[in-house]
């Protein structure tokens, strides 16, 4: 049986754990990461990685919660090892809040948390503006040192990293035998797709150790995440919008709706000023595609377009973008039918 | 008037600052001193994790229960003021841990969001069975004695680094009240076979993944035998000693590798924490809190002693509801006196 050669486009959180997973599930292939960006210069290391999901909208429901539960599961168990520290993992408590009453009082997601429950009204007290509340304990995943934990993983496996600008999925060709394309907002060029766009988040990270809650307004556009070593506060969703560069009137302005909420963070120091575009797009684009140019075929795996929630619907959408190029894998070795003269 | 505090840790130090709040503007003089032979960081205080949690059954005297809620609840109303840091004072949440079920405590609709674990929270923790979640308070005793101090500074309260050898010598010096706050050492001005030492020593690592404190129990060891894990503001603190009748100041090996060993077991990625110093320190253990007015007699005088001491391992717990009870005492002494220009209206 042939050695199935198959490379990976892109570093971020989907390439490095899918490559992981095809390490871990597919027998008898060779793995290649490839991508011009590598931790800590990814998306994943400006997100804060908090285990929160977003709501798809062409998604249906039950297989957002899969993801979610397969991911929230797969961080569950490095938490409780001794390798949390290592793989930037941490459990966290934390209140999310309502300034006026949601209409779907428990999200689809409460049973993956832990412990989740609504506010009590002595617990709304801290937060005067709002009237409602979710207290629920979940994970933050670290891109900073998750993206190495995963790099560690695949050359542990034998796979090979390069670093190298991909500009078109054909450049792969023949060297490899299938390609998955883990390309975030990359693969408006890559993939020709015109779905994806950016979703500009900008954040502080800042030192205020004392910091121990998450808090996060349910408007998704304030919150403050503690994490190992910094505390995130956020953010920013402005569509369309390519800059990478930290506008320095909105940091005032997260910080200042940030310290409405927890106004212990005056006092918060070392601020620093990062910029994110999320891959956002209606739905994630997980799905098999033929390339074809004249009698070259390449088949293509795409595992791409989670918004805001990528940390925190990977590994589930690592799993089935594994399952998928399994069934790739398969095509590939089952002989074709000998024509008949 | 002249007040001499004798102590400062976090007992003498917010008993100087609560007396002082309410009776500087309602008397025509108002001294403050603060007599100590050690100040932070050398305190009981200042080895203390600093989480505010009461003993899980109910206090002999109930009022010991009172002045724990008025202390949360002080402190839980300063949580939205820019200075909690400074104070040494956060909100935090986390597990206390059980072998087997156990009656809820009666402090727990002080904490907010009082709840029992869920079996996958269980899960995490091997060793037990059964345990509880809720949100609580962090106040730091090192931080909280320097906040103290500089409130106190700020007020004109004078602090002097001495060995008071008998209330008698500090009464001779002119002293109108005494406010005895000498912890586990008051057995040396008068002799209290009810107070002992509650010898403790803990472990602060730098471990700034963990958010959760995460306190076990055994209720056959009794209170802090079993390991416990506090995060503070920048260090965690590691713990799981009491020995009563213990009066050994220095740290020993046997006692480390307890709560090293019961600790990294509860926490596996604890090995990875890198250790900032051991400390030991002396509860000042007592079937009830010593609180309550004495009058000695020196020579031809009378002197007010008010005794606040023996607050075993839960003096940041209860201090502020303490404080304010010294106060009134201290209130009443000053109306028999004929002191007060206003009679405060809170009394």
């Amino acid at each position: 049986m042939d050695t199935v050669r198959i490379a990976v486009v892109g570093a971020g959180v989907m390439g490095l754990s899918t490559a992981v997973c095809i390490s871990k599930m597919v027998p008898g292939c060779s793995i290649t990461v490839i991508s011009d960006k590598f931790t800590p210069e990814t998306t994943s290391d400006v997100a804060a990685g908090m285990l929160i999901p977003p709501t798809y909208p062409d998604t249906p429901i039950q297989k957002q919660k899969q993801w979610f539960k397969d991911t929230f599961d797969h961080l569950f168990a490095i938490v409780n090892s001794a390798e949390a520290e290592d793989a930037g993992v941490i459990m966290l408590s934390g209140w999310q809040i309502f300034r006026s009453i949601p209409t779907e009082e428990v999200p689809y997601w409460a049973d993956v948390v832990l412990g989740f429950r609504k506010m009590t009204k002595d617990e709304l007290k801290k937060f005067p503006q709002h009237v409602f509340g979710h207290a629920f304990t979940t994970l933050k995943c670290e891109g900073p040192a998750y993206l190495p934990w995963l790099q560690k993983r695949v050359k542990g496996s034998q796979g090979l990293i390069l670093t190298q600008r991909i500009e078109d999925l054909w450049e792969l060709h023949p060297s490899f035998d299938i390609v998955v394309n883990c390309s975030g907002l990359g693969s408006r060029q890559l993939a020709g797709d015109s779905k994806i766009f950016p979703v500009r988040g900008q954040v502080l990270k800042v030192q205020a150790p004392w910091v121990k809650h998450f808090i996060r307004d349910s408007s998704g556009l304030t919150y403050i995440y503690p994490g190992v070593s910094n505390v995130t506060l956020g953010g920013t969703r402005q569509k369309g919008d390519w800059n990478l560069s930290p506008d320095a009137e909105i940091s005032k302005e997260i910080l200042s709706r940030c310290c409405a909420l927890e106004p212990s963070l005056r006092g918060a120091y070392d601020l620093r000023e990062k910029v994110g575009l999320r891959p956002s797009r209606p739905g994630v684009r997980l799905e098999k595609e033929l390339l074809a140019q004249g009698s070259r075929r390449l088949p293509v795996v795409h595992h791409y377009g989670h918004g805001s929630g990528g940390i925190a619907m990977h590994w589930g959408t690592a799993l089935e973008a594994t399952r998928l190029v399994n069934e790739c894998v398969q095509v590939l070795r089952t002989p074709a039918p000998k024509s008949k003269l | 008037m002249r007040v001499v505090v004798i102590g400062a840790g976090v007992i003498g130090l917010s008993t100087a600052l609560c007396i002082h709040e309410r009776y500087r503007s309602v008397l025509q003089s108002l001294e403050v001193m603060v007599y100590a032979d050690c100040f932070t960081p050398l305190t009981t205080t200042d080895v203390a994790a600093g989480l505010w949690q009461p003993y899980l059954s109910e206090p002999s005297n109930p009022q010991e229960a009172n002045w724990n809620q008025q202390t949360f609840n002080y402190l839980l109303s300063l949580i939205g003021s820019p200075n909690t840091a400074n104070m040494g004072l956060a909100l935090v949440s986390g597990y206390n841990l059980f072998r087997e079920a156990v009656p809820d405590p009666y402090w727990k609709d002080i904490v907010l969001g009082f709840r029992k674990l869920t079996v996958r929270e269980l899960d995490m923790f091997p060793d037990y069975s059964y345990g509880w979640f809720n949100t609580s308070l962090i106040l730091e005793g090192r931080k909280y004695l320097q906040w103290l101090t500089e409130r106190l500074t700020e007020r004109g309260v004078k602090f002097f680094l001495r060995k008071v050898e008998s209330f008698e010598e500090v009464a001779r010096e002119g002293a109108d009240v005494i406010i005895n706050c000498t912890g586990v050492w008051a057995g040396a001005l008068q002799p209290d076979p009810l107070l002992q030492p509650g010898r403790g020593q803990i472990i602060k690592v730098d471990a700034p993944w963990l958010k959760h404190f995460i306190i076990t129990h055994d209720p056959e060891r009794g209170i802090y035998k079993s390991p416990y894990i506090i995060p503070g503001l920048q260090a965690t603190t590691l713990g799981g000693i009491f020995q009563l009748g213990n009066w050994s100041e220095t740290n020993n090996i046997p006692d480390h590798n307890t709560i090293w060993e019961g600790c990294c077991r509860l926490e596996p990625t604890l090995k990875d924490a890198k250790i900032i110093g051991e400390w030991s320190g002396f509860r000042p253990v007592r079937p009830q809190v010593r609180l309550e007015r004495e009058q000695l007699c020196f020579g031809s005088s009378n002197t007010e002693v008010i005794h606040n001491y023996g607050h075993g391992g839960f003096g940041l717990t209860i201090h502020w509801g303490c404080a304010q009870e010294v106060a009134k005492l201290f209130g009443k002494i000053l109306e028999e006196r004929n002191l007060l220009r206003i009679p405060p209206s809170h009394l």
